[in-house]
């Protein structure tokens, strides 16, 4: 029977691919993409309890973190494009004028 | 006969997961999310949660994907770029912490949860019950949401529109 424990540890390993994913890529979509995966690992936990506790708001949470995740990406994305026109690379390490 | 979905699903998620982090191409990273959530939904679904199955297909297979598709289509990013010495050494640091970080949650995972077996409630997240609490209860945070998109779209137009004017003076 599969119980509560198996999605949360499943959350869980998901959630350290993605902080996995964030530290090791050097790309600022990358970086991006491997936060959906975080935010994705931490919908799965919250569809998981609002299961096995018998409460909707859970499901809700989701509903606006999927909202919310939607407005990060469009002006993530804005930001990446903006970034590959003014210095032609989405390297994060390139980015360096305010280091000193 | 769930038992088999739900091992068949989280096997394809952690896999596909693996894939958006490991993938060299850019393309193949947001082709791999899409199969992570078409999965994820696939979860969702297993656990009742019908809504916010179908909505997670809706706003991230049919919207957020494509964003990514074409900002990757937009900056023609095919080659891999090349690795110094130095980002190696992050990079070997970054494996270390994310797998310390997975033993860490499965082992307090399974210590927090081994006394108490909870079983699955009838919860059933359709649109009925789900949109009955959002138009009630949550109607504040709702309306703010929708507040937070047309802010979004107002910076979004706002860095092109600026990208624009310096593209024309320059």
């Amino acid at each position: 029977m599969i119980g509560l424990t198996h999605y949360i540890v499943l959350s869980g390993i998901l959630f350290a691919i993605g902080v996995t994913g964030v530290m090791t890529s050097r790309s600022v979509l990358k970086i991006l993409i491997s936060l959906e995966l975080l935010l994705a690992a931490s919908n799965l936990s919250f569809v998981a309890f609002s299961r096995f506790n018998g409460d909707y708001t859970g499901q809700l949470i989701v509903f606006f973190v999927i909202l919310v995740a939607a407005a990060e990406v469009a002006v993530g994305l804005a930001i990446v494009v903006l970034m590959y026109r003014n210095f032609s690379t989405i390297q994060a390490d390139d980015l360096k004028d305010l280091k000193w | 006969m769930t038992s088999f979905f739900f091992y068949f699903f989280a096997t394809v998620l952690i896999l596909s997961g693996l894939a958006v982090v490991l993938a060299r191409n850019p393309l193949y990273n947001v082709l791999s999310l899409v199969v992570a959530i078409f999965s994820l939904s696939s979860l969702f679904m297993l656990m009742e949660a019908f809504f916010v199955g179908v909505f997670l297909l809706l706003v991230y297979a049919g919207a957020v994907l494509v964003f990514f598709l074409f900002v990757v289509m937009l900056l023609n990013l095919n080659s891999p770029p090349t690795i110094t010495a130095q980002q190696g050494r992050f990079r070997v640091w970054g494996w270390l912490l994310g797998l310390l970080l997975t033993c860490e949650f499965v082992l307090t995972i399974q210590s927090f949860l081994k006394a108490q077996a909870l079983e699955p409630s009838t919860v059933r997240g359709t649109i009925e019950t789900i949109g009955r609490i959002l138009f009630t209860e949550y109607l504040l945070p709702f309306e703010l949401t929708s507040f937070l998109l047309l802010i979004a779209i107002f910076g979004i137009v706002s860095l092109a529109k600026g990208a624009l004017n310096t593209g024309a003076s320059s």
